[in-house]
């Protein structure tokens, strides 16, 4: 699939709010030169921020461009997505090949908000697309560390 | 910029008449983390880019770009040197291309030939519940991992071929590394599952 092997590569998402626990975020990126960093500050109870990074493999890389390629979130756009709030907010960037997104959103509690949304369609993939790559990086960081990253 | 750089030459000239109380005026643009490095700094290229999103057309949030600029990121040490790293307990390979409805099971049966395995995730794609299409495997030896890359590497899984390469390394995968790592064709590449809904 295009876009999968070649050119420039970079992606980061970003979830969180601002509350009576202060910042509280989750947050991650894949860097072009393969590093990924893993953030998680949750002032609830313990107040330790995790900050974790490994170079990842060419292999891994490419198996998250495939994820996003086959996601096609790229022909996507945020225009009618619900905005961030209070409830919070989430981001997504991502560069591959000659595009780059940057998205913004609000948390999306379930496929419920999806539906009711302006763009239930493209919504629903920045949805799953989110789910597929937390799966991934909770994986790579849980095995590589042995924390349980949520 | 300008300015800044003015007054460097300035701090320099007057270094020895400000010796009791020059230092303060030096500190700040003498530091070499002053221009905060931007995230946006490390995907910038020649190339002009399609963009989209919101996110350009926000008003950018200093705290976005210094969160994850931050140092002090825990990492397990490494040489920096090509090759695999190590993981905190063991050594953890990444199988692409398996098929959708491969079991763990199938996965124990192929690569438990190597040695015991540690640990397996078999993730699932959220939206269909089918696999993925990838698993990360660990084994406590390094041998058994490279002899499992090595045997299973290109063979047939489920009538899948699979690709099978370690997941985590010492450094940057640029230059001879990745080149190294590359596979010049790939030979099939599964199709994208069918909507089920």
């Amino acid at each position: 699939m295009a876009g999968e092997e070649e050119g420039e590569f970079y992606l980061r998402y970003y979830v969180g709010h601002k509350g009576k626990f202060g910042h509280e975020f989750l947050e991650f990126e894949f860097r072009p030169d393969g590093k990924l960093r893993y953030a998680n500050n949750s002032n609830y109870k313990n107040d330790t921020m995790i900050r974790k990074e490994v170079f990842l493999t060419p292999a891994v890389l490419r198996e998250c461009r495939r994820i996003i390629s086959e996601s096609e979130i790229m022909k996507e756009d945020d225009n009618n997505w619900p905005e961030p709030d209070r409830v919070g907010r989430q981001e997504l960037e991502i560069v591959m090949g000659n595009e780059h997104i940057s998205f913004t959103t609000s948390k999306i509690g379930s496929l419920v908000d999806v539906q009711s949304s302006n763009d239930p369609e493209g919504l629903r993939i920045f949805y799953y697309l989110v789910q597929d790559l937390k799966c991934f990086v909770f994986s790579l960081i849980s095995l590589h560390f042995k924390i349980k990253p949520i | 910029m300008a300015n800044n750089q003015e007054v460097d030459a300035l701090n320099f000239e007057d270094d020895d008449l400000m010796d009791e109380d020059g230092g303060v005026d030096v500190e700040p643009s003498s530091s070499p983390r002053a221009p905060q490095p931007k995230l946006k700094s490390a995907i910038t290229s020649a190339a002009p880019k399609k963009t989209k999103g919101r996110g350009f057309r926000e008003e950018a949030d200093a705290e976005r770009h210094s969160r994850l600029a931050d140092r002090n990121f825990e990492s397990l040490g490494s040489d920096g040197g090509p090759g695999p790293q190590r993981s905190i307990e063991g050594w953890i390979i990444l199988a692409t291309g398996v098929h959708e409805e491969a079991q763990e099971d199938d996965l124990q049966n192929a690569f438990g030939e190597f040695g015991e395995i540690r640990n397996l995730h078999l993730n699932l794609d959220r939206r269909t519940g089918f696999v993925k299409g990838y698993a990360l495997i660990e084994y406590e030896n390094y041998e058994e991992a490279q002899n499992a890359i090595t045997a299973m590497n290109g063979t047939e899984l489920l009538t899948h071929t699979i690709n099978v390469d370690w997941a985590f390394s010492n450094g940057p995968s640029t230059g001879p590394f990745k080149r190294k790592n590359m596979r010049s064709g790939r030979t099939h590449r599964s199709r994208s599952p069918r909507r089920r809904y």
